[in-house]
């Protein structure tokens, strides 16, 4: 009897001894997965953090880009000023943007194009861009530079171009070494006279006064925001901040 | 100093989760429903990293990732076992190399700050010592051979 009790005493004791190095080795071996886990952590971070200072891009006048996929965005539309489309056009949609702006710059690239390729290019609408100010000072220059574009035709190759190569907010890359470049690059034939007229009076209050205009009168209070005119609208009609292609197409529709 | 027992470790990190299911909640409700991205003049620091290119990964809002690594660190509190442990632990170490990178972006790239990335960012530190601490403390014993106070 004595003697059964002590076997199973002894093999309660065996198990549990079997029990703790089942334990310390997955103990070991978790251990270990830990440090290699964190080990690959910190190639991860690190990788990442080195490939993202590495992708700075935008803001260099030396390396344009885009120039030719403009051009064929708006090749064969008119444009007067700062006006892309038929003049005759019912339907005007305007846009009241800071070329610093990288929402401007996302709408510019994936919501307009489709518009000015459906509802643009057909004389249906006519889109017209204003400057409204609000990121920094170079926000007024980059401007002015484009007004002055559009006083050649090239407004909206300019436009284009520049929020292609769009540097980080106010880091201060529209100098007039990038503003210089992008309207040559645009395709602006008189850089003399652009030059003079991108530091004029009455451009540089144009800039101030569409500001104002969006600020004052349409209380905006971010960029890009939209206003609509046309034969069905009560005069011009506040969009505000549109997030889809499908929400210009149905109000130009809606407008005309 | 005590050690402490697994069943506080696990404790402290189920609130710490909760707390940061909230934040990231919080993080993705305001960027959804803050209508369409705009540039702001004067930009406070949580819209300028809302509208960074950054704040998605393939489409998807980076809090929504934190949404679910805070959920999967709130359901490790609840079982003590290694896979419970080991799981915490890799969750918890890779919302904090995340956390890191994102930090990093927001001084560095974006050069604004949101309040609430931060807060979800110390967070995520808190549940990655609690559960490295939690690994190294007990993993390899069976959750009989601690004692479970809760």
């Amino acid at each position: 009897m004595s003697n059964k009790r002590e076997r199973e005493k002894r093999r309660e004791e065996r198990l549990q001894q079997e029990a703790k190095v089942d334990g310390g080795e997955r103990r070991t071996r978790l251990l270990q997965f830990g440090a290699g886990a964190v080990f690959l952590v910190i190639v991860a971070v690190v990788v990442l953090i080195v490939a993202n200072s590495g992708s700075e891009s935008g803001g260099d006048a030396s390396n344009l880009e885009g120039v030719s996929e403009i051009d064929s965005m708006v090749a064969g539309i008119p444009q007067n000023g700062m006006v892309l489309g038929d003049p005759k056009a019912k339907v005007e949609l305007a846009e009241y943007g800071d070329l610093q702006c990288p929402v401007c710059k996302q709408f510019s690239e994936e919501l307009l194009p489709p518009v000015i390729e459906r509802q643009v290019k057909n004389g249906e609408a006519k889109i017209v861009f204003h400057n409204y100010t609000i990121i920094g000072p170079q926000s007024s220059t980059a401007g002015a530079a484009l007004l002055a574009a559009g006083e050649q035709g090239r407004g909206w190759n300019y436009l284009e171009l520049f929020y292609r190569n769009q540097g980080k907010e106010n880091s201060e890359y529209a100098d007039d070494e990038f503003l210089t470049a992008v309207a040559k690059a645009a395709g602006v034939k008189d850089i003399a006279r652009w030059d003079q007229e991108r530091k004029s009076k009455k451009l540089t209050q144009k800039v101030e006064a569409t500001t104002q205009r969006a600020q004052t009168t349409y209380g905006f209070t971010g960029t890009p925001s939209f206003t609509i005119k046309g034969p069905n609208t009560n005069g011009v009609e506040l969009l505000g901040t549109l997030s889809t292609t499908e929400e210009f197409e149905s109000a130009i529709e809606a407008a005309g | 100093m005590n050690f402490p027992t697994e069943a506080t470790l696990r404790r402290i990190i189920a609130f710490v989760a909760a707390l940061g299911v909230g934040v990231a909640t919080y993080i993705t409700i305001v960027e959804s429903g803050g209508g369409a991205p705009a540039c702001l003049a004067g930009g406070g620091g949580c819209e300028t990293v809302a509208n960074s290119d950054y704040s998605h990964i393939a489409g998807v809002n980076v809090a929504i990732f934190g949404i679910v690594g805070y959920v999967l660190l709130l359901a490790s509190a609840f079982f003590a076992n290694d896979a419970a442990r080991f799981g915490g632990f890799a969750v918890a170490l890779g919302g904090f190399g995340f956390s890191i990178y994102l930090t990093y972006l927001e001084i560095f790239t974006i050069e604004a700050i949101c309040q609430w990335c931060v807060a979800s960012a110390v967070l995520m530190t808190i549940l990655f010592l609690l559960n490295a601490t939690r690994l190294i403390g007990y993993a390899g014993t069976t959750s009989a051979a601690v004692p479970d106070e809760g």
